[in-house]
C-alpha cells in the first residue's frame, strides 16, 4: 500500500533523510519511532506528498501522493488537532470531505462520533473540549474521509500518558473495525510497541535520518491495557530502545 | 474587587449614570457661573436648538451618513481588492506596500485643498476624500489577517488536495477575520472624521459645514447641537461594525 525507496529529503543545505526505504502492506499498521529531529516526521509528510523528495520514490498504491491526495485516499492525523475553532465537532468531522469536493455524509459523521466516545458532544466547539477529544474529533475526521491509508504524526504527543494510553487502544479498535492502513509516528517506545504490527526505528539526531532497525511485534491482537504489564511487551520495548540507543 | 464587580447592575447602568452626571453638571456650571450663552450654552438651551428646527438636523446628518456610507462602501471596496491583490502577488507587495505607508502617514487633511482644485467642491470629492481615509487600514487589516493561517491548517488542506479557492474561503479568510474587523472599526470612525473635514473644505452641506458656520457666527449651541446628533451616529455605525463582526465572527465561511 505504502511503497517508499531509496528516500532522501533535504532542506536547502539539511539533509532530513537520507537512502530511506519502507514497504507497508495493505491494512498493516506500522510504526515508526525515534528521537526528535531525527526526520521520522518528514518521512511522514513526503509519503502524505506535503514534501517532495530530492530523490528516491514514494508510492502510495502504486500512485504518487499527489494522485493519492486529489482522490482522498490519505488521512492525515497532526500532533496540533487542526481543528477549525469555529466549527462544531460535527462540523470538523464532515470538514475534510467537502473540502475534498465529496458528499459530508453528516448521518455517517454522527455516528462515527458516538462510537468514539463523543456522544452528545456533536455540536460542542473544539475550546469546549478536552485534549483527548479534540484529538479523537481530528481522528474521526481522518476515518471518515474515507481515505484507506491513516498517516499520524504523534497525534498523543500532547496528552497527558492516561489519555494516550487510552487513545491507543482506542486507535486500535478504530484500525481493526474500519481496516486502515495505518503509518503511526511517535517518540514514545512503549507506544510504538503497543500499537504497531512492525515498528521501524529511525535516528539520526546529527545526521541525515535512516531506518537502524525494523521489528516485527509479535504481541497477541486485540491489544488492551493489559499488555502493558506484560512480560513479552517488556521484551519488545526493550530491544526496540536498545536499537535506538545504538543508532546514536 | 473594585465596586462595579461586586454590585450586580447592568452593563449599560453605569455607563448612562456617568453621562447624566457630566450633564448636570455641565448645567449646573451655566447656570453657577452664569455663563453667557456664547461661551457655553446650557443643555437645555442646545436641546431646545434641536426641538426648535429638527429638519435643520436630521437632513444635515442624511447628507453626512450618505458620505460616511458611501465613502466608506467605496473605501473599504477598494481597500479589500488591493488587499488580496497585495496579497496574492508578493512581488507587488513589495513595490506598493512603501507608498501604502506614506500614504498613511501623509495628513491626509493636507490634500483636501488639492482635491478641492483638481474636483471642486462636492459630494463626489467628499466620498473621494472619505474612501480615502478609509481604506488604508482595510488594506493593512486583511493583508495582514491572511497570513495569519496557521501552517497546520493549511497542510490539513493540502493533503486532500483542496486547492486555492477552498482553502482560502474555508480557512484563511476566517482567520482573517478578526483583523479585517479591526481595521473595519478603525475604518469607521476614521469615516466619520473623514466626512466632517470633507463638509469643512470640499462641500458646504451636512453637519460639519453646519458647525463651520455656526462657529463663524458664534453659535455654541447649533454646533452643540450638530455635535449631539453627530456622536450617536458615529456611535451608531460603530456598533454596526462590532455586531457583523459578532455575527460573523465563528460562523467561518464556506
Amino acid at each position: 500500500m505504502i511503497d517508499v525507496e531509496d528516500l532522501s529529503v533535504s532542506y536547502g543545505d539539511l539533509q532530513a533523510l537520507d537512502g530511506v526505504s519502507v514497504d507497508v502492506a495493505d491494512g498493516e499498521f506500522v510504526t515508526v519511532v525515534g528521537p526528535s529531529g531525527c526526520g521520522k516526521t518528514t518521512l511522514l509528510r513526503t509519503i502524505g506528498g506535503l514534501e517532495s523528495p530530492t530523490a528516491g520514490r514514494v508510492r502510495v498504491d502504486g500512485d504518487p501522493p499527489e494522485a493519492a491526495q486529489a482522490d482522498a485516499r490519505l488521512g492525515f492525523v497532526f500532533q496540533d488537532h487542526t481543528l477549525l475553532p469555529w466549527k462544531t465537532a460535527l462540523e470538523n468531522v464532515t470538514f475534510l470531505r467537502r473540502m475534498a469536493g465529496k458528499d459530508p455524509d453528516a448521518a455517517g459523521a454522527r455516528d462515527l462520533l458516538a462510537t468514539t466516545g463523543l456522544d452528545g458532544f456533536e455540536d460542542a466547539r473544539p475550546a469546549e473540549l478536552s485534549g483527548g477529544m479534540k484529538q479523537r474529533v481530528a481522528i474521526a475526521r481522518a476515518i471518515h474521509l474515507g481515505a484507506d491509508v491513516l498517516l499520524m504524526d504523534e497525534p498523543f504527543g500532547e496528552l497527558d500518558e492516561i489519555t494516550r494510553d487510552e487513545m491507543g487502544v482506542e486507535i486500535l479498535r478504530l484500525w481493526r473495525e474500519n481496516r486502515k492502513t495505518v503509518l503511526f509516528v511517535t517518540h514514545s517506545v512503549p507506544e510504538a510497541v503497543f500499537l504497531g504490527d512492525r515498528c521501524l526505528v529511525v535516528a539520526g539526531d546529527d545526521a541525515p535520518g535512516r531506518i537502524v532497525g525494523e521489528y516485527d511485534i509479535d504481541l497477541p491482537r486485540p491489544r488492551d491495557e493489559s499488555v502493558f504489564g506484560s512480560e513479552a511487551f517488556g521484551r519488545q520495548v526493550s530491544r526496540v530502545r536498545g536499537a535506538l540507543h545504538d543508532g546514536r | 474587587m473594585s465596586v462595579a464587580q461586586r454590585v450586580p447592575v447592568p452593563g449599560v447602568v453605569l455607563p448612562v449614570s456617568g453621562l447624566f452626571v457630566a450633564v448636570a453638571g455641565w448645567w449646573t456650571l451655566t447656570v453657577a457661573l452664569a455663563l453667557p450663552p456664547f461661551l457655553l450654552p446650557s443643555p437645555a438651551a442646545v436641546a431646545a436648538r434641536l426641538a426648535g428646527n429638527p429638519d435643520l438636523y436630521l437632513t444635515n446628518a442624511r447628507t453626512t451618513l450618505q458620505k460616511i456610507v458611501v465613502g466608506g462602501a467605496v473605501g473599504v471596496t477598494v481597500g479589500f481588492t488591493l488587499a488580496l491583490v497585495v496579497w496574492a502577488v508578493p512581488l507587488l507587495e513589495r513595490a506598493i506596500y512603501p507608498y501604502l505607508v506614506a500614504a498613511r502617514v501623509l495628513p491626509k487633511i493636507a490634500v483636501a485643498p488639492i482635491f478641492l482644485i483638481y474636483f471642486g467642491v462636492g459630494f463626489e470629492t467628499a466620498v473621494f476624500f472619505v474612501a480615502l481615509i478609509v481604506f488604508f487600514p482595510v488594506v493593512v487589516g486583511t493583508a495582514a489577517g491572511l497570513d495569519r493561517a496557521p501552517d497546520t491548517h493549511l497542510d490539513l488542506l493540502r493533503s486532500v488536495d483542496a486547492g486555492p479557492v477552498r482553502t482560502f474561503l474555508a480557512v484563511r479568510l476566517p482567520h482573517a477575520l478578526p483583523d479585517v474587523f479591526a481595521g473595519l472599526k478603525q475604518s469607521v470612525t476614521l469615516a466619520v472624521v473623514g466626512a466632517v473635514v470633507a463638509e469643512w473644505i470640499l462641500s458646504n452641506d451636512g453637519l460639519g459645514s453646519l458647525i463651520l458656520v455656526a462657529s463663524e457666527n458664534v453659535q455654541v449651541d447649533v454646533m452643540l447641537a450638530a455635535l449631539a446628533v453627530l456622536l450617536p451616529l458615529g456611535l451608531l455605525l460603530y456598533g454596526g461594525v462590532a455586531l457583523c463582526y459578532r455575527a460573523v465572527a465563528w460562523q467561518g465561511v464556506g
